[in-house]
């Protein structure tokens, strides 16, 4: 399975993504700061404590890898079948469920570990800033960094999942606009803060979310021995 | 007699219509086996079938002595494919492409990327990325991408398509040396005659889903030899001329005024001098080579029988 992994990550020439994933970090560290900084934004979002703070870059880094996670869909899964290099790929001597679940994974594993990667960078960063210029005034205890890291990796796992579920949109007619379209809802439900409160803040909804992703991902796999590829 | 591929009453139907059906081939091992018929006549589904991306409605395949079934992964590794179009990741480079096909196949003998590439003169071409290449290339890389893992059975879905005159003769000598030398298995479709003609040793005929024929070139050349047809009125007096006073033995009446003499040991002149001797009224001779287009024509527009 690594070993298809490896392959998926060579034939899209993945480390481009990594490169657009830093990219998007560093967009991501200067409208953090630029909401921190900027008076007017201050009123809009009052940053009293790391907890709110961290919530915002949660939010931004998960409406992000969501549509990330899509583009790499389309490109990984989509792009394939519309292509018809699916064709050359089914006739492998590969079991075509475990073809599927290399690509699935890849993406997984990519925005899991992109998404929390780019939360510590940010945080990192806007600690050290905070050393040099008052953005927060609360001091940073070890327990809000437990607390802030348990929340990251959980809401980076569900991230990883949810963000299947544009899949199952895109693979109905094989439309990459599609697929990135649905993605943009899926992250409007999960990252729209009104007034402080968060939908993804009450449990249920990323893990049903999350349950909704490997579902559609299960979808995508089981009847692809059966299937025809035309 | 080993048989690479068997299809029993092959059939898929698409919305209730069948594509193809009731298909029988049997292709043995080590022949050049070709696949001629229209466009549309359910070439490429029956192919698709053999590759396993399309499964039959009905029917049961067996290749290399056993069944195909949707599990079937290891018989795809013995196979070479091309399926309609050339189809690559079109930004990575020719030999990227011929690389990663490798990893798939479980196939690690690096150096016959080398091989196949020189052998479809594209080592000049080797480090351009796929979207450059023009259509020819294109299929030239196809095919040295089903041929790069030294299949057993090679299965070629109109592979001259986009190649120039000097492309095609170059591959028909290609497949010929595979099957050869290496005792590959080819099955190859195409609508165009002559080529088949060329390289085939076994043909089968296909139009609207089903097998018209199935019959080897040696026999074709029996049924398409050379003859010279006379128009008379008079097709039994002739007859009786040619074979008694010009002893000549091989002769069919194939019409109220027609009639063929098959293996002529005299010139056309000869002939005429004797038919008119004997008083035969002679409208029209001409001299024929019935060629495959004929002996296609002739059993697409029958309806054909299956031999």
């Amino acid at each position: 399975m690594l070993k298809l992994m490896k392959l998926e990550m060579r034939k899209f020439r993945l480390s481009s993504y990594i490169y657009a994933a830093l990219l998007a970090t560093a967009v991501i560290f200067i409208l953090m700061c630029t909401f921190s900084l900027n008076a007017e934004m201050r009123e809009i979002f009052p940053i009293m404590n790391y907890e709110n703070w961290f919530t915002i870059l949660d939010v931004l880094v998960r409406g992000t890898y969501i549509v990330f996670a899509a583009v790499l869909l389309a490109r990984i899964v989509i792009e394939e079948y519309r292509s018809k290099s699916i064709n050359v790929l089914f006739m492998y001597p590969i079991n075509r469920k475990k073809l599927i679940a290399a690509k699935l994974l890849v993406i997984i594993v990519f925005v899991f570990s992109a998404y929390i990667l780019t939360n510590l960078v940010v945080g990192i960063s806007i600690y050290i800033v905070n050393q040099f210029i008052s953005i927060i005034p609360e001091p940073l205890t070890l327990s809000i960094v437990f607390k802030t890291l348990t929340t990251i990796v959980m809401s980076a796992l569900a991230t990883s999942f949810l963000s299947l579920i544009p899949l199952y949109v895109g693979m109905r007619k094989h439309s990459v606009s599609a697929t990135i379209v649905s993605s943009f809802l899926v992250a409007a439900v999960v990252c729209q803060t009104v007034e402080g409160f968060n939908l993804f803040s009450i449990v249920a909804v990323p893990v049903s979310m999350a349950l909704l992703g490997a579902a559609v991902a299960y979808l995508s796999i089981r009847n692809v021995e059966r299937d025809d590829v035309l | 007699m080993t048989y690479t591929v068997r299809t029993k009453q092959l059939t898929r139907a698409y919305n209730g219509k069948e594509a193809v059906s009731n298909v029988n081939l049997n292709i043995r091992q080590g022949e050049i086996y070709g696949l001629l018929g229209p466009n549309g006549a359910g070439k490429t589904t029956v192919m698709k079938m053999l590759t396993n991306l399309v499964k039959p409605t009905a029917g049961e395949i067996e290749i290399f002595g056993k069944k195909l079934t949707p599990h079937s992964y290891h018989l795809l590794g013995r196979m070479g494919t091309i399926i309609e179009n050339p189809i690559f990741y079109e930004r990575l480079t020719a030999r990227e492409n011929l690389d990663l096909h490798c990893e798939y196949m479980g196939y690690y003998n690096k150096q016959s990327i080398t091989e196949a590439l020189e052998l479809v003169s594209l080592k000049e071409v080797e480090g351009k990325p796929v979207k450059d290449f023009s259509l020819g290339m294109k299929q030239r890389l196809n095919i040295a991408r089903a041929i790069l893992t030294k299949p057993e059975l090679l299965i070629l879905d109109e592979p001259i398509n986009g190649l120039d005159p000097v492309g095609i003769k170059e591959f028909r000598d290609l497949f010929k040396m595979l099957c050869k030398q290496y005792g590959i298995t080819i099955l190859i479709s195409s609508h165009i005659l002559a080529e088949i003609e060329l390289i085939a040793d076994t043909i089968a005929v296909m139009n609207e889903g089903k097998l018209l024929q199935e019959v080897s070139m040696d026999h074709i050349a029996q049924q398409t030899a050379e003859y010279i047809e006379l128009t008379t009125p008079s097709t039994h007096k002739a007859a009786y001329v040619l074979e008694n006073y010009l002893n000549l033995t091989n002769i069919r009446i194939t019409g109220d005024a027609e009639l063929r003499i098959y293996d002529c040991p005299i010139s056309q002149s000869e002939l005429m001098k004797g038919l008119v001797l004997h008083e035969v009224e002679l409208e029209a001779v001409h001299q024929k080579k019935g060629s495959l287009e004929d002996y296609f024509l002739s059993i697409l527009k029958g309806g054909g029988t299956v031999a």
